[in-house]
């Protein structure tokens, strides 16, 4: 069943996101659309490993963040072409995400969370007051900025229009839904899930729970990575505020939660729902009342746990296997009222 | 460091730690009672302080004389947040649907309105009372202790021996300890759970709107201060084992002498990163408190 | 004395020395001695906070021992954790059955035959033979959140058998479930025995463990109070005293 929506709801999306450059030639909404995608990429990042798990990380950003901060790096003192950076900025976050989730996969529910979050929060801060570093120039709050080459250059993962980046992104989009598949029907698919079930049971038939969650932890870590190192790219500009802030880890959990953790399409889903929102009332009347879109993700985040606690995804499948069944249950229903008017 | 600045610096950790216990309590009860980890703990005591600080910027009222506003407002506010965002979940529950990061879930979003509805109303900036107490000291044995700081301690010390009292003595009190023994047993002699959470998670609030107010005149205010306070109040009672009200000013106290210890040595920026590190370093080492039962 | 002489000359699978487990106050489990032997049914009895579980746990390594050492097929088990114990070839259940919500039947078992192969394929149709063996075959692409306590039951027995044990530990495997429903549960538990694996069967209806037992041992309060035959068992004033109280003892006598 699962797999049919995927198919059904992805395939005629993926079309539509493949052909989206063509008529949509305004480079403003393009990158609005890219955005959308990119808060898709990084929710379903933060859902390979906490969607499946079941633990909520609100420290995700650090691994986005210091994966920019390396990718820039790299480039602006070494001459590195950013699309190696990346890879190393991934491998950087992967590496950093080992010792954190060592120490923080111990913890349950709310203990796990806030460690997470003091995780982030010191390298954050650490971040915002440091200016050099070993001789780095990390230059604190201020932030780095990528000079431009001038022109597009695909070495320099710099480009004119937005065209580029949006496929770019497009196709990091589904990559992380391809390993997301291939990771849910692996072992290791299995065992986040019984992890996530019942930790007890889990270990007893031979679940390492710290070993598994790891390996799913430094995989998230890497991917959050590559989006970190995309979105400096596509900005050019790169602060421990808003590479690595709360905000961005907040943003990626809910959009999670509310699309459908632990599935493929749901953060993808949750993306496309609530980045829009939030962009249309920024661009409307969110100038006026800062917040505002926040407002509007925290609601949203309190009906759906309460109404749809595993997504919005949930009652969408249901309608289109009720839609698929329907004429078959039709006939069915039409059988018993028969029957029971015969009885009567 | 010199004696008489160590000592300077232990008297004051002392003095922000009892105020750190103080809002914590609140965390510390509604878990023992609820066992849910209010997210947006730190958020209420911001709206408190926003309320105190409107209140003497519009009417001139002192901050100590919008106690008498901030607690039962933030009262009110905990009563609804419980009763109609948290509530349907414990309804759900019941239906053994148990998930347990949701009510973590809830709260998180509530942070994220309320902090959010703060910043809309108030705008980013940086706010702070003017009142004539928060220049005042007293001198014990040479040193200066700064007034208001010291009726925040007090009023910590006194609120958590009040809690106690009304906790063992008052009927509610025995309602609210029997529920956090027992939901279910409460439920069957004739409790009204819903009815007891909904107190518990108003007083939680009350227990803000004081140490909103008893904050403003030395703690400048801005709409994301909630989220450090939640998160230090999350470690005090972590420190002092959770869901004990004594342990709550114990823990309060540490984190207030460490930090106030620790800043002595490094700057201000750094005393925030070694808060952090404390706290990891606790639910590490001891994830059960140092108070509580490992 | 004789008979038991005579079942030890048989290999031993599991022997447990002096085991002891405190929790705060409370002396759940004091040294406690006994063994398995290849290919038996032991049967583990005792009332209400006996300290069964708590034995358990330490076998499986859920929890550790204070004192003594547990040996399977003479390897000390000791400072091993539970995984490392199941991919040994020790599998249990829980007293409470919690599947793996999300998942199927068949996804549920999956996850305990990974312990033997990594390759998806091979797991699915392990667990399938299981499913099979369970006679759940007609469940195996339900949700497992919606069996009902006893299918819970058997799916749990099926994921621990997926994991491909020589020793399997079950907590209360017919607590709650209709005459009809622990009669097929005999049913498969002796299936299971068949297959050549030693079974320890935690178990509080004493009807049951009779019937299906090759040996029993009593806790009480923690210390082991018999050890024998079923039916030598269950005359010991001893086990009357814990099972029924002092005074159902006297009456008797
Ligand atoms: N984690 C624990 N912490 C504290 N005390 C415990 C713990 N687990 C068990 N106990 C206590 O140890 C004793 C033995 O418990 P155990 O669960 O092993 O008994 P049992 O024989 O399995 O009982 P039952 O038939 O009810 O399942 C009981 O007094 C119980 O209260
Ligand atoms: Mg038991």
């Amino acid at each position: 069943m699962r797999h049919t929506l995927t198919l059904l709801l992805g395939g005629p999306l993926l079309v539509l996101a493949l052909a989206i450059p063509l008529f949509v030639t305004d480079s403003y909404i393009l990158h609005s659309i890219a955005m959308v995608l990119f808060f898709a990429y990084m929710a379903s990042s933060w859902n390979f490993v906490c969607g499946y798990v079941g633990q909520l990380s609100l420290g995700h950003s650090a691994f986005a963040g210091v994966a920019g901060y390396v990718t820039v790096l790299l480039f602006t003192q070494l001459g590195v072409t950013p699309w190696l950076g990346m890879l190393a900025g991934g491998a950087f976050a992967a590496l950093l995400s080992v010792p954190v989730g060592y120490a923080t996969f111990r913890l349950k529910g709310p203990y796990f969370t806030l460690t997470t979050i003091a995780f982030a929060e010191i390298l954050r801060i650490w971040l915002e007051n440091t200016d050099d570093f070993l001789g780095i120039p990390l230059k604190g709050a201020q932030g780095l900025t990528v000079p431009p080459v001038g022109g597009s250059s695909f070495l320099a993962f710099q480009f004119d229009g937005k065209v580029p980046y949006y496929y770019i992104i497009l196709a990091m989009l589904v990559g992380v839904m391809a390993a997301t598949a291939l990771m849910e029907r692996s072992r290791l698919g299995f065992y986040l899930k019984a992890i996530r079930g019942d930790r007890d049971g889990a270990e007893a038939l031979g679940v390492d729970p710290t070993r598994y969650s790891l390996t799913a932890l430094a995989i998230s870590a890497f991917l959050t990575g590559l989006g970190g190192a995309y979105y400096a790219q596509l900005f050019r500009y790169i602060n421990p505020e808003r590479n690595m802030g709360i905000d961005l880890s907040i943003d990626m959990a809910i959009m999670t939660i509310v699309g459908g953790q632990g599935t493929i399409l749901g953060p993808t889903l949750g993306a496309l729902l609530l980045h829009p929102i939030g962009e249309m009332v920024r661009a409307t009347i969110g100038g006026s009342f800062l917040g505002l879109h926040l407002i509007l993700y925290g609601l949203m985040l309190i009906l759906a746990v309460i109404y749809f606690p595993k997504g919005i995804i949930v009652p969408l499948q249901r309608l289109l296997d009720g839609r698929a069944r329907k004429s078959a249950s039709r006939k069915a229903a039409a059988k018993t009222d028969a029957l029971e008017g015969k009885g009567q | 460091m010199d004696l008489l600045t160590l000592s300077f610096a232990v008297i004051n950790g002392l003095l922000i730690g009892g105020i750190y216990g103080g809002v914590a309590l609140g965390l510390s009860l509604i878990f023992g009672v609820m066992r849910v980890i209010n997210f947006a703990h730190g958020s209420f005591l911001m709206l408190a302080m926003y309320c105190s600080y409107l209140l003497w910027a519009s009417l001139g009222l002192h901050p100590y004389v919008s106690i008498l506003a901030t607690v039962p407002f933030l009262f009110i506010v905990g009563y609804f947040v419980q009763g109609v965002v948290i509530s349907p979940l414990f309804k759900r529950e019941r239906a053994l649907v148990v998930e347990p990061t949701s009510a973590l879930l809830l709260t998180a979003g509530v942070y994220l309105v309320v902090d959010n509805i703060v910043l809309m109303a108030f705008g980013p900036d940086v706010r702070s009372v003017a009142v004539d107490i928060t220049y005042e000291s007293i001198f014990v044995a040479g040193l200066p202790i700064n007034l208001a700081r010291l009726i925040g301690f007090l009023a910590a010390i006194v609120v958590a021996a009040a809690l106690s009292f009304w906790l063992k003595h008052s009927e509610m009190g025995r309602a609210i300890r029997a529920t956090a023994q027992n939901r279910d047993a409460a439920s069957l002699s004739g409790i009204n759970v819903q009815r007891v959470y909904n107190v518990t998670f108003g007083l939680g609030c009350a227990v803000l709107g004081l140490f909103g107010a008893l904050l403003v005149p030395f703690f400048s205010i801005t709409p994301n201060i909630g989220l450090s306070f939640g998160i230090k109040s999350f470690l005090v009672v972590v420190l002092g084992g959770i869901g004990s009200i004594p342990g709550s000013i114990l823990g309060g106290l540490l984190l207030g002498v460490f930090e106030s210890v620790a800043s002595q040595f490094v700057t201000a920026t750094s005393a925030a990163i070694f808060s952090f590190g404390l706290f990891i370093a606790i639910l590490l080492l001891r994830p059960a408190g140092l108070m509580g039962r490992a | 004395m004789s008979a038991i002489e005579k079942i030890s000359e048989v290999k031993k699978i599991l022997d447990v020395k002096g085991i002891s487990k405190r929790f705060g106050g409370v002396q759940a489990v004091s040294t406690l001695s006994f063994h398995l032997n290849q290919g038996e049914i032991l049967g583990l009895l005792g009332p209400n906070g006996a300290g069964k579980t708590t034995a358990f746990n330490m076998i499986a390594g859920a929890l550790r021992s204070d004192t003594g050492e547990i040996l399977f097929e003479g390897r000390s088990l000791a400072n091993l954790k539970p995984w490392d114990i199941c991919r040994l070839g020790i599998a249990r259940t829980f007293q409470l059955s919690k599947p793996f919500g999300g998942l199927t039947v068949l996804e549920n078992v999956m996850v305990g035959s990974f312990v033997r192969t990594a390759a998806e394929k091979e797991a699915r149709a392990e667990a399938q033979k299981v499913v099979d063996f369970l006679e759940m075959g007609g469940k195996a692409h339900t949700d497992a959140d919606d069996l009902t306590a006893f299918d819970r039951r058997k799916l749990e027995l099926g994921r621990a058998l997926a994991t491909k044990p020589r020793l399997l530990l079950m907590d209360e495997v017919v607590a709650g479930a209709t005459p009809n429903e622990a009669g097929e549960m005999v049913h498969l538990v002796r299936k299971v025995r068949d297959l050549g694996i030693t079974i320890l069967i935690v178990e509080h209806v004493m009807k049951v463990i009779m019937g299906l037992s090759d040996r029993v041992i009593v806790l009480d309060y923690g210390k082991l109070i018999a050890d024998g035959p079923p039916k030598e068992v269950v005359r010991q004033p001893d086990v009357l005293k814990a099972y029924f109280g002092e005074r159902y003892v006297d009456a008797r006598a």
